[in-house]
C-alpha cells in the first residue's frame, strides 16, 4: 500500500516585488510504499527542500495533489494541520533546529507534550529510543554541551518517538562529519528495517547509497530513478556516480 | 585605509539595527530633556520674589541629582540589552578577522553619533518643552505667568557634562565586554542558558530577612523624626530585598515547576517555564526594576498629590484664623487674668484703629514642657535622665501643654470643674489609658478624658504626641516644675498665649493690618519691644494668607518634582518592559519556528505566552502594591512632618494612584505582548 502519493505537484515562487516568477517544481509526480526507504537527489537549487516543505504541509503548492495515508493535504483544515504533522510525520533537519531552552530530554518530548501525551508514558517511549540511538546518557544536557552528532540522533530520537507514518529528512548528514555520518545513516538503516518509511533529501552520494531507492530531480521534474534491487550499498554508489555524471553533462536516459 | 571607515561602519550598523538602537536612543533623548528641563526651571523659573525661593530651587537641584544618577543607572541598564543582541555581531567581525581594537573603534564611532544625536534632539525638546513644563510650574505654584522663551546655557551645560561623562562610561563598559570575552562566546552569546547562582536559597533568605526588615521598620516606627531618618534605610532595604527575593525566587519557582512533571510537560507551560528557566536571573532582575520603580512612582505620585491636595488644610490647622498672634512670657506671672485681659484689650485696641474688628477669637495660655513618658503615667521632664539607648524613645516624647480650666471651657463652649488634684486630658498622636499622671519633681493628678476633636486648634503642627492638661488653677498645677531648669540653666516651663482672631477685611488689607501691628509690636527703639516693656513678652504674628502662598511654594514644587520624576520613572519602566519584551521576542522567535515546524498551532503559541506573561508581568505590580502598603505607616509620619494630618486624604490618593497605574500598566502590558506576539509567531518584518 502506498503510505505517499505525490500527482502533477507544481510550485511557483513570486518575488516580493511582483514580477519575477520562480518555477521550484514543474511537474513532480512519485509515490513511496510503506516501509521504504527513499532518497531524493538533484542539484543545488533544483527544487528539493521545496518539495519537502510541500511534502510537510509547510507550504502550500501551486497546483497538484499530495496524499499522505490516504488523505488529500490541501482538504486539512488550517487549523488542524499542525495537529496533523505532529501525529503523522517526523523531520530531521539540517541544522537540528533543537531548542537551547531545553535539555535534549525535553526536546525529545516536545511533540509529545504538544499532543497532551502523559509524563510516564512519554519516559517509557524515549528510553528503547534513546538506547538504540545511544544518547540515554545525554538525556539531562542542554545542545550547546553536546556535540553536532549528538544533536543529530537527538533529532533523530524526537522525529521517531511520535511513531510517525513517516521520517522527512532535509540533508540530515550536511553537518555531520564522516563518522557521525555514517553512524546516522546505519541508524537510518535499522530503524527502515524495523519497518520505518523515510524519506530523505540529501546531497551526498554516500548517503543516498544506503537508501533502498534513489529519486532525480531535474528541471522540476523527477528525472530519473534507481533501485538498489540486490545491489550492495558500493554498487548503489556507483550506479547513483553514473546518474550523476550523467545528469551534469545533460544526457538523457532511456 | 580611509579616513572615514569606521564611522561609516558605525552609522551603518546602527542602520542596520535599527530596531534596537531606536528605543535606546529616544530613552537617551528623554532622559537629556528631563534633565534640561529640571535644571532650567531650576535656575530661571524660580523668581526671587517668591517667599522659600532658595529652598525651592535646592529642592530642584536635588531632583536633577536624581534624575542624573537614575540616568546613567537606566542607561546602562538598557545599553546591556542592546550588547547583548549586537554580541554576534562582534563575535563575527572578530572571526573574519577583525581585532578588538577595530570593535573597540567601531563602538567608539557608535557611541559619538549616538551621544551626538540624542543629546542634540535631547535638547532641542529641553529647550521646546521648557517653557511648557515652566508654565505648569508656575501654574502649581500659583506665581504670574510670563510668556518669553528663554535658553539657559548654564543648563545647556550642565547637560553635556553630565551625559557626556554617562556616554563615556557606557564606551567604557562595551569595551570591557568585548575585551574580556572569545570570539566563541561572543559568537554564542545568546544561545547558553544561565546557570542557577550557587546558594541561591541563601539569597532568597537574606532577601525576604532584609524585606521583613524594612516592613518592620515602617509598620512599627511611631515618631516622625525617627522615621524621617529611617525612611532612606528602609527604602534601600526594600530596593535590595526585592531584588534579592526575586532573582532567587524566580530561580527557585523555575525549577520547582520543572520538577513538577504534572504541571511542566502540559502544552502550555512546557515552553513558557522552559523559556523562563532559561533567562531566570535576568528574568528576576528585570521584575525586580519594574518593581521598584512602579513602588517609586507611587509612593512619589500619593504622597505629593496628598501634599498638594491638603496644603489647603495643613494651612488652616497651622494657622487656624486669619491673623495668629503668640506671646511667650519669662514667667508665670505673665499668664496672670489681668495681664491677659491687658493684651487682649491692646490687641484689639490695634485691630480697630485698622477699621476691622476681632471675631471667632480662640484665646488661651498655657504653660508648656516636654517630657518622656512611660506607660504606668510617670513623666520624666529631665532628658539627662532618659535612656536614650531605645530607638523609638521619640515616640514616648510628649509635649505637655497646662491648660487653665476657665481659658478652656471657654474655648470649647464647656463648663466643667474639676477638683484640685484632677486634671482633664486631651492626648494627641498617641494613647494614654491610665488614671493617675505624675510629673517627676512635680505634682500627680487624676485624670479625666476628653474628647480631643473638640479642641484641635493648634495642636497640628506639632509632630510628636502632645497631651492638653487642663488644670483649675495653673500655678498650683506646675509647682515643682516651675523650677526645674535644664543643662543650659534656663527654665523648662514655657509660658505662652495664643490670641487668634478672623477679621472681616480682604486679603489685602488684612496683610496691612498684620505689618502696622506688627511694627507697633516693634516699634520701641531701644532694647525692648513694645509688648515686652509692657508685659515683659515677646510677641509674634502670623497672617495665614502670606504663610499660604509658603506653603505652596514648598508643596507645590515638592509635587512638580513628584510628577516630572514620576513621568521619567513611569517611562523607564515602560522602555524596561519592551526591551524585554523586544528582546525575548527575538531570542523565541527562532524557538517558536522550530516548534511550529514540529507541529504546534499558533493557537498553543498564543496560549504559551499568555501563561508566561500573566505569571510575569503582574508579579511585580503586586509587590509594589504590597510595598506600598508597608511603607503607609511611615510616609504618613514623614506627611505629619509637613503639617499634614489627613490619613482619608492620603488613603484616597494612594488608592487612587494605585488603581491609575494598575490601568496605565495592563494598556503598556497588552500592547507589548502583542507586538511580542507578532515577533515569535513569525511574521517576520524587514527592518
Ligand atoms: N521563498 C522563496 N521565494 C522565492 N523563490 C524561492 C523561495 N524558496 C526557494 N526559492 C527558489 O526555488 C528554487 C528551489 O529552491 P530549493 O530551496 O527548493 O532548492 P534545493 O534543491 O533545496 O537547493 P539546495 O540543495 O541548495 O538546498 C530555487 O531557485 C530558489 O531560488
Ligand atoms: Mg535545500
Amino acid at each position: 500500500m502506498s503510505i505517499l502519493e505525490v500527482k502533477g505537484v507544481r510550485k511557483v515562487y513570486t518575488t516580493r516585488f511582483g514580477g519575477n516568477k520562480v518555477e521550484a517544481l514543474r511537474d513532480v509526480s512519485f509515490s513511496v510504499e510503506a516501509g521504504e526507504y527513499v532518497a531524493i537527489m538533484g542539484e543545488s537549487g533544483s527544487g528539493k527542500t521545496t518539495l519537502l516543505n510541500i511534502l510537510a504541509a509547510l507550504d502550500k503548492p501551486s497546483g497538484g495533489t499530495v496524499i499522505l495515508d490516504g488523505r488529500d493535504l490541501s482538504k486539512i483544515r488550517e487549523s488542524a494541520i499542525s495537529a496533523f504533522r505532529r501525529d503523522n510525520l517526523g523531520f530531521v533537519f539540517q541544522e537540528f533546529n533543537l531548542l537551547d531552552t531545553f535539555t535534549l530530554e525535553d526536546n525529545i518530548y516536545l511533540p509529545l507534550v504538544l499532543s497532551g501525551t502523559g509524563h510516564r508514558e512519554m519516559k517509557e517511549r524515549l528510553a528503547p529510543i534513546a538506547a538504540k540511538l545511544g544518547i540515554s546518557e545525554l538525556l539531562k544536557k542542554y545542545p550547546y554541551e553536546v556535540s553536532c552528532g549528538q544533536k543529530q540522533r537527538a533529532a533523530v530520537a524526537r522525529a521517531m518517538i511520535t511513531s510517525p507514518k513517516l521520517i522527512l529528512a532535509d540533508e540530515p548528514t550536511g553537518a555531520l562529519d564522516s563518522k557521525s555520518t555514517d553512524e546516522l545513516l546505519s541508524m537510518f538503516s535499522e530503524v527502515n528495517a524495523l519497518g520505518q518509511t523515510i524519506l530523505m533529501v540529501t546531497h551526498s552520494v554516500k548517503a543516498a547509497s544506503s537508501a533502498n531507492r534513489v529519486l532525480f530531480i531535474k528541471d522540476g521534474e523527477v528525472f530519473h530513478q534507481i533501485y538498489r534491487g540486490d545491489d550492495t550499498n558500493d554498487g548503489l554508489y556507483q550506479k547513483i556516480s553514473d546518474t550523476l555524471t550523467l545528469l551534469a553533462t545533460g544526457g538523457k536516459t532511456a | 585605509m580611509k579616513v572615514g571607515f569606521y564611522p561609516k561602519l558605525a552609522v551603518d550598523s546602527i542602520m542596520k539595527n535599527k530596531k534596537m538602537f531606536t528605543p535606546f536612543i529616544l530613552t537617551c533623548v528623554g532622559m537629556v530633556m528631563m534633565f534640561y528641563i529640571i535644571m532650567y526651571i531650576g535656575l530661571c523659573s524660580v523668581p526671587d520674589s517668591m517667599m522659600g525661593a532658595e529652598s525651592v530651587r535646592s529642592m530642584l537641584q536635588l531632583g536633577s541629582v536624581v534624575i542624573a544618577v537614575f540616568a546613567c543607572i537606566f542607561l546602562f541598564y538598557t545599553n546591556s540589552f542592546l550588547m547583548r543582541r549586537r554580541k554576534k555581531e562582534f563575535g563575527l567581525y572578530n572571526i573574519l578577522g577583525m581585532g578588538k581594537w577595530s570593535i573597540a573603534r567601531i563602538l567608539f564611532w557608535e557611541t559619538i553619533t549616538v551621544a551626538a544625536v540624542s543629546i542634540l534632539a535631547g535638547l532641542l525638546f529641553g529647550i521646546s518643552f521648557s517653557k511648557l513644563a515652566e508654565l505648569g510650574f508656575i501654574n502649581i505654584m500659583n506665581g504670574e505667568i510670563t510668556y518669553d522663551l528663554n535658553i539657559s546655557w548654564v543648563a545647556v551645560a550642565r547637560t553635556l557634562e553630565v551625559f557626556g561623562v554617562i556616554f563615556l562610561l557606557l564606551l567604557l563598559n562595551s569595551i570591557r565586554q568585548v575585551r574580556f570575552s572569545s570570539a566563541v562566546q561572543l559568537l554564542r552569546g545568546e544561545s547558553t542558558g544561565e546557570k542557577p547562582p550557587r546558594a541561591n536559597w541563601l539569597f532568597g533568605i537574606l532577601g525576604a530577612v532584609v524585606l521583613v526588615g524594612a516592613y518592620y521598620i515602617a509598620v512599627t516606627i511611631k515618631d516622625p523624626i525617627t522615621a524621617l531618618l529611617w525612611f532612606f534605610v528602609a527604602v534601600l532595604m526594600v530596593i535590595a530585598g526585592t531584588y534579592l527575593l526575586m532573582i532567587s525566587g524566580s530561580v527557585m519557582f523555575c525549577r520547582l515547576l520543572q520538577k513538577n512533571k504534572g504541571y511542566y510537560y502540559k502544552p502550555n507551560h512546557f515552553v513558557s517555564v522552559s523559556s523562563m528557566a532559561f533567562r531566570m536571573k535576568r528574568n528576576g532582575a528585570g521584575l525586580a526594576s519594574i518593581c521598584i520603580l512602579a513602588t517609586m512612582v507611587l509612593v512619589m505620585i500619593s504622597s505629593t498629590t496628598c501634599l498638594y491636595f491638603g496644603e489647603e488644610n495643613a494651612v488652616n490647622q497651622r494657622y487656624p484664623r486669619d491673623i495668629n498672634i503668640d506671646f511667650r512670657f519669662g514667667g508665670i506671672d505673665g499668664l496672670s487674668d489681668d495681664i491677659a485681659e491687658a493684651v487682649r484689650r491692646d490687641i484689639d485696641g490695634m485691630v480697630a484703629d485698622a477699621g476691622a474688628s476681632a471675631g471667632n477669637v480662640i484665646s488661651y495660655r498655657t504653660a508648656a514642657v516636654s517630657g518622656y513618658m512611660t506607660d504606668d503615667g510617670n513623666v520624666e521632664l529631665d532628658v539627662r535622665k532618659i535612656d536614650d539607648r531605645d530607638v523609638d524613645v521619640m515616640a514616648n516624647v510628649f509635649q505637655f501643654l497646662f491648660v487653665p480650666l476657665s481659658d478652656f471651657n471657654e474655648t470649647v463652649g464647656d463648663d466643667i470643674s474639676l477638683g484640685d488634684d484632677e486634671a482633664l486630658i486631651c492626648v494627641y498622636r498617641h494613647d494614654f489609658d491610665g488614671d493617675v499622671l505624675s510629673f517627676n519633681g512635680g505634682r500627680s493628678f487624676h485624670v479625666k478624658k476628653y474628647d480631643e476633636k473638640k479642641f484641635e486648634h493648634g495642636e497640628g503642627y506639632i509632630i510628636s504626641p502632645c497631651m492638653v492638661v487642663v488644670v483649675p488653677d495653673l500655678e498650683y498645677a506646675v509647682e515643682g516644675i516651675a523650677d526645674m531648669t535644664d543643662s543650659l540653666g534656663e527654665g523648662m516651663l514655657q509660658y505662652r498665649m495664643k490670641y487668634d482672631f478672623d477679621t472681616e477685611l480682604d486679603v489685602d488689607e488684612e496683610i496691612a493690618l498684620c505689618d502696622t501691628i506688627n511694627e507697633i509690636l516693634y516699634s520701641t527703639p531701644l532694647d525692648a519691644s513694645y509688648m515686652e516693656a509692657k508685659y515683659g513678652a515677646y510677641a509674634s504674628i502670623a497672617s495665614r494668607e502670606e504663610n499660604r502662598q509658603d506653603f505652596y511654594g514648598m508643596f507645590g514644587t515638592l509635587f512638580y518634582i513628584g510628577i516630572i520624576l514620576s513621568i521619567v520613572f513611569t517611562l523607564a519602566a515602560v522602555l524596561i518592559i519592551y526591551y524585554k519584551q523586544l528582546s525575548e521576542g527575538y531570542e523565541d522567535q527562532a524557538r517558536f519556528g522550530i516548534m511550529q515546524k514540529v507541529g504546534m498551532t499558533k493557537r498553543d503559541i498564543k496560549k504559551s505566552i499568555n501563561s508566561q506573561l500573566l505569571t510575569v508581568f503582574f508579579l511585580p505590580l503586586l509587590f509594589a502594591a504590597m510595598h506600598l502598603a508597608f511603607a503607609f505607616p511611615i510616609i504618613h509620619k514623614l506627611l505629619l512632618l509637613f503639617g499634614l494630618d489627613k490619613v482619608t486624604l492620603f488613603a484616597a490618593t494612594t488608592g487612587v494612584s494605585l488603581l491609575v497605574f494598575a490601568v496605565f500598566y495592563t494598556i503598556v502590558y497588552k500592547l507589548t505582548a502583542g507586538a511580542y506576539y507578532k515577533i515569535v509567531s513569525g511574521t517576520k518584518e524587514e527592518f
